[in-house]
């Protein structure tokens, strides 16, 4: 019998019943085998219906990332058996070299050993030092992803801070002026960053706008996606749009839970705007603002699709999850790869340690302070 | 009620399973590229085999997105089609073992049809080769050609190129072809253009340099042949007095100029739709010769269907790999095949190609692909990012002989990996 299209994926939906099938036989010998143990019905029903996605959880999470972590260690092209090489990609990425410059003129080829590249110069009057790595690419997109996540992280929360004590005001047409600024959280990501480009390219609508006053000026244009010292501005830029999403419904949230008996009490002590602003609205708002800087940080650091449609010029580097994503599938350097995303996941860790850290001596938790 | 339900879940599954595996004859997927439109018009093609054979079916699984990723997942993973379209830079995996080789089941081929090998042209074979194994059928070898508009050339008087013409004619030609037709100060016509495409390739080829050695293990790309090929092929590309700025082009679009009648000759793909343009007379002609060798070695794209070596029906699988890949050498152009190496053919796959056929069937004979090896992505980035790349952007002040005595140490650092 001749299915044409269906004899190519009747298997395949025979193969997804099969698993339906068999997890639901997995979850009533679970259910059996806890009911026998003498577990009582309610606690053994929660822990068969979890078991579905406990199942996925292993499968696609933790082991995945177990595999990934022994693959760091390992020379994997996808076709062939991964080879053990213990440290190698750790040592290759971390393999760097410090050379002094003899004259600020002079070459970083020329100071640096073979198969060295300039990472960094730094210049100190007439002499200076360079620093080099075997993995220049990766060095390059570290810096540029920190740059990036140091000028969009702070910037990100202070103007969804903005955004959101005007969205906090008494205005009129106070829900239509909210879903405009979440607008931009519901868009698709690939779209709003394909506007983005066509605003930023040479002919985009930047450009177009500005071109009398370039004329005026005698001056070019700006190749701002092509230009190494405008790039970084052009993704701080993009990077701003974010925050009329999701960042500003949190702080607003926020700001509708600070009780209006504390900004009363400020009135009657004579508190101007300012002061109340300072004493109580960021007091109270700074748990809010603690866990913008946290998930902020943390997708700063994880940028992938703008770097995936915005061609980057390789002397700034690029984001380093999509040299990660590079290394991976357009190299099939898997192992390198897998090592690269694994320092990612540690300076990421770090970082939000480190924001964690810092919170004792900023964030004002309301239900700490009346237990102390 | 709980019998009936698991009953019931048997009997679909049972049902699914019996039918799927009933079926008569094998099913033969392929995997390609192709969007909407592309895949229309292979469905037509398959269709038509499909009618004709008996001992399977073929079935399109079109991955218009995110392809080649999914294909090496697929093929590490050990599923996907039996069959997929991998273009020149894509064959590099022929070394990986996961593709089914050929040599076996082509070997009693008929002469002059796809799955003869000694039919193809052997530069574009070669990209399919690994160590004595053919490891894809080519179904398109895209040289490229000079697209020329005679209206430009007749209004400033110039003669068209003509065979045997050098690199010398092309850049006479080209500056006195780069006008200000309006006379309003700033230059609004020119001879050439480019924004990094055509490939430099084409000029270190003619003359008699290589980028990579044909034993794979050294990267010349500091001999005087290299050198002076590519510091051509750099005089062409943002020369005030031939081509526009690639803020020009960046504004007014690449392909988009010589269609909007401001540029006079452009490099481009044989198949490429710039000689049907509206209103506009073009003509085609290979590629200026360099002056000394008189070589008109040309770039060519070119791409080739493989077998997945994980195929389940390898018999079939090759069968239905020669049967389409004869379709498809009928329907794109240039077909890789010496045989089909004639005006007709050409003309019969695409008759909007023919009254440029001859100039393009020429050129096919004079077209080379690229060295292609199981590191060439990395091989490929390596020159982009520390060689073409800055010299082409003026990021670099040294000469092209400096820089590329100093790049060919990472480059052959790419071949030994």
């Amino acid at each position: 019998m001749n299915l044409g299209v269906l004899g190519t994926y009747l298997p395949t939906l025979a193969r997804y019943v099969a698993v339906m099938v068999g997890i639901a036989v997995i979850m009533l010998i679970a259910y059996r085998v806890q009911r026998f143990l003498g577990v009582k019905q309610e606690a053994a029903t929660g822990r068969t219906l979890i078991m579905p996605w406990l199942i996925g959880f292993l499968i696609f999470n933790v082991f995945t990332i177990g595999s990934s972590l022994y693959l760091s260690f390992t020379e994997y092209n996808l076709f062939r058996a991964p080879e053990w090489v213990g440290f190698d990609n750790f040592s290759e990425i971390f393999d760097l070299q410090i050379a002094p410059l003899e004259s600020a003129a002079q070459r970083s080829s020329d100071a640096l050993p073979p198969r060295y590249d300039e990472v960094q110069r730094v210049t100190l009057g007439d002499g200076g030092f360079v620093i080099g790595a075997r993995m220049e690419e990766f060095w390059r997109s570290l810096r540029l992803t920190l740059l990036y996540a140091v000028l969009t992280v702070p910037l990100g929360i202070v103007a969804s801070l903005g955004v959101a004590l005007l969205l906090n005001q008494k205005v009129r047409l106070l829900g239509f002026w909210r879903v405009l600024y979440y607008m931009p959280a519901i868009l698709p990501s690939i779209a709003t960053i394909l506007l983005w480009r066509w605003i930023f390219s040479g002919s985009g609508l930047l450009n177009g706008l500005f071109a009398p006053f370039y004329r005026a000026a005698g001056i070019a244009a700006p190749s701002w996606l092509t230009n190494p010292d405008l790039v970084l501005i052009v993704f701080v830029v993009f990077s701003l749009w974010g925050v009329f999403g999701a960042n500003s419904v949190i702080l607003l949230a926020g700001l509708k839970g600070i009780p209006q008996e504390l900004y009363e009490a400020a009135d009657i002590d004579g508190a101007d705007e300012w002061a109340k602003f300072r004493n109580v609205t960021l007091p109270m708002l700074s748990p809010s603002l603690f866990y913008n800087l946290v998930t902020s940080t943390i997708a700063a650091l994880q940028v992938f699709e703008a770097a995936a449609f915005i061609d980057i010029p390789d002397s700034v580097g690029t984001f380093l999850n999509w040299l990660i994503y590079q290394e991976a599938f357009n190299f099939r350097n898997m192992g390198m790869a897998s090592a690269m995303a694994w320092i990612m996941l540690l300076l990421i860790l770090a970082l939000t340690a480190l924001v964690f850290r810092s919170s004792s001596a900023w964030v004002f938790y309301q239900g700490a302070k009346d237990a102390n | 009620m709980k019998r009936v339900l698991f009953l019931f879940l048997v009997a679909i599954l049972l049902t699914v399973t019996i039918s799927a595996g009933a079926q008569e004859p094998v099913t033969i997927t392929i995997s390609t590229w192709a969007g909407v439109d592309e895949a229309a018009e292979l469905q037509v093609l398959i269709d038509e085999i499909n009618a004709e054979v008996t001992g399977y079916q073929i079935v399109h699984q079109p991955i218009p997105g995110d392809y080649f990723p999914t294909v090496q997942t697929q093929l590490a993973g050990g599923t996907g089609a039996d069959l997929y379209w991998l273009d020149q830079n894509q064959m590099a995996i022929k070394s990986e073992g996961v593709l089914m080789p050929l040599t076996e089941c082509l070997a009693d081929s008929e002469p002059e049809t796809a799955g003869d090998v000694n039919d193809y042209y052997p530069g574009i074979l070669a990209v399919n080769e690994y160590e004595g194994d053919v490891y894809g059928l080519p179904w398109i070898a895209q040289p490229v050609v000079l697209y020329y508009n005679r209206a430009i050339f007749d209004a400033a008087d110039v003669a068209y190129p003509e065979a045997g013409w050098t690199w010398d004619d092309f850049m006479a030609m080209g500056m006195e072809l780069t006008q200000d037709t309006d006379a309003d100060g700033e230059i609004d016509q020119w001879g050439f253009t480019n924004n990094g495409w055509p490939p430099p390739f084409i000029f270190v080829w003619q003359a008699g340099g290589e980028a990579i050695s044909a034993d794979f293990t050294t990267s010349p790309i500091d001999s005087p042949e290299f050198v002076e090929g590519f510091e051509f092929y750099l005089s062409t590309a943002y020369n005030p007095e031939l081509s526009p700025s690639r803020e020009v082009i960046s504004e007014q679009g690449f392909g988009e100029m010589f269609k909007a009648g401001s540029i006079a000759m452009f490099m481009g793909g044989a198949a490429d739709d710039l000689d049907r343009v509206d209103g506009m007379d073009v003509g085609v002609i290979h590629v200026p010769a360099n002056p000394t060798t008189g070589d008109i070695t040309t770039f060519a794209w070119n791409a080739s269907t493989v077998v997945n070596g994980n195929t389940a029906n390898p018999e079939e699988a090759c069968d239905a790999l020669v049967q389409i890949t004869e379709a498809i050498q009928g329907w794109k152009i240039v077909s890789p095949r010496i045989s089909q190496a004639t005006v007709e053919h050409l003309v019969e796959s695409e008759p909007r190609k023919e009254p440029n056929a001859e100039a393009i069937i020429a050129a096919a004979g004079d077209m080379r692909a690229l060295p292609i090896f199981g590191n060439y992505s990395r091989w490929d980035a390596t020159f982009w990012s520390e060689f073409w790349g800055p010299l082409l952007n003026n990021e670099t002040d040294l000469s092209v002989a400096e820089l590329a005595a100093e790049v060919r140490v990472d480059l052959e650092e790419t071949l030994s990996d």
